[in-house]
């Protein structure tokens, strides 16, 4: 019916209003517009801790008569790391202190040392235990972490599992 | 110049119209649902071999931001730790139970525990929140940090 009328009576869509519209929905997607940051992360495995037989350097064999299974543990590595003001104080790699002025030298030696460690094919460490002051600040801790992350086990895989044992203000320094 | 008004005086809306609405389409695409819970007013720590992974959605993730004072905040809301956790270490259960794979009480859980925690936070607080998490049942976590520019 309305083809037959003539070209005065066509329809105008007012397009004032839905631009009104879209221009409203634009300015709601701008506000609320959060680009996202530029994070990365560290992937872990995170099993309890589990009780470990450390042997002394003094130890004799039979001595310690709590100890009723000797071969636990014995896969797990131990850091420690000791702090009173949220900086790396000590660094403990097994009862052998990590030298080094700063943080960064002590993390380069915990570097070369855990290579060294982890590299032999017959090497039987698949965990690492850090034993961490409960003052460390995150980032130093994160430090550790990614010094641990990159060690290649001798299995091929990254040394991804981990535990973590806090440790009560000065322990790390105590005999 | 003195035409009459159906000559002249009404722009044509429709090329700004469709300008308009390509913006609004790229915004829309852009729009990250997940920033929601992030607290971006934590400063992470700057690690290099903190890379991105994409789970392709395959893995569930449970975000945790952790302030210098210790405080936990999920979605911007301060929880309480033990409380909230058992909760979604629920969910993680019943969800996993929903895809088939039962999971006995003190199983370990498919969740990744996502762990946003400030530079200058202690470690007796990120200790408590993992402990908190491992006694639930979660054993894969991620520490995020900042990639170096």
């Amino acid at each position: 019916m309305s083809r037959r009328r003539g070209k005065s009576s066509e329809v105008k869509l007012n397009l004032a209003a839905m631009l009104d519209m879209a221009f409203q929905l634009l300015a709601f997607f701008v506000l609320t517009f959060k680009p996202d940051p530029a994070e990365g992360q560290i992937l872990l495995r995170l099993p309890p801790p589990e009780a470990v037989a450390m042997v002394k350097t003094n130890q004799q064999a039979g001595q310690d008569a709590n100890n009723t299974n000797p071969v636990e543990g014995i896969e797990s590595l131990i850091i420690t790391i000791d702090s009173r003001n949220g900086s790396i104080d000590t660094l403990k790699l097994g009862d052998g202190m990590i030298g080094g002025a700063g943080s960064q030298e002590k993390l380069g030696a915990l570097s070369a040392r855990l290579g060294v460690i982890l590299e032999p094919k017959d090497s039987t460490f698949k965990q690492v235990i850090l034993q961490v002051g409960s003052k460390l600040r995150y980032d130093e801790l994160m430090r550790v972490i990614d010094v641990c992350t990159r060690q290649t086990l001798p299995t091929g895989e990254k040394l991804t599992k981990l535990s973590f044992v806090e440790l009560p203000d000065g322990a790390a320094g105590a005999p | 110049m003195s035409g009459s008004s159906s000559e002249g005086g009404e722009p044509d809306l429709t090329p700004i119209l469709d300008m308009v609405f390509q913006l609004i389409t790229f915004f829309m695409l852009v729009m990250n649902f997940k920033a929601a819970a992030l607290d971006l007013t934590l400063k992470l720590p700057v690690i290099g071999s903190a890379m991105p992974v994409d789970t392709q959605g395959q893995e569930e993730l449970l975000v945790l931001n952790l302030s210098t004072t210790g405080d936990l905040t999920v979605y911007g809301n301060k929880v309480e730790l033990d409380g909230y956790i058992a909760a979604e270490a629920e969910v993680s259960r019943l969800a996993a139970k929903r895809k088939g794979e039962e999971i006995e009480p003190g199983g370990e859980l498919p969740t990744t525990i996502v762990i946003r925690s400030d530079e200058a936070s202690a470690f007796k607080d990120l200790y408590r929140v993992i402990k908190a998490c491992q006694d639930r049942g979660f054993r894969k976590f991620a520490l995020k940090a900042t990639r170096p520019e």
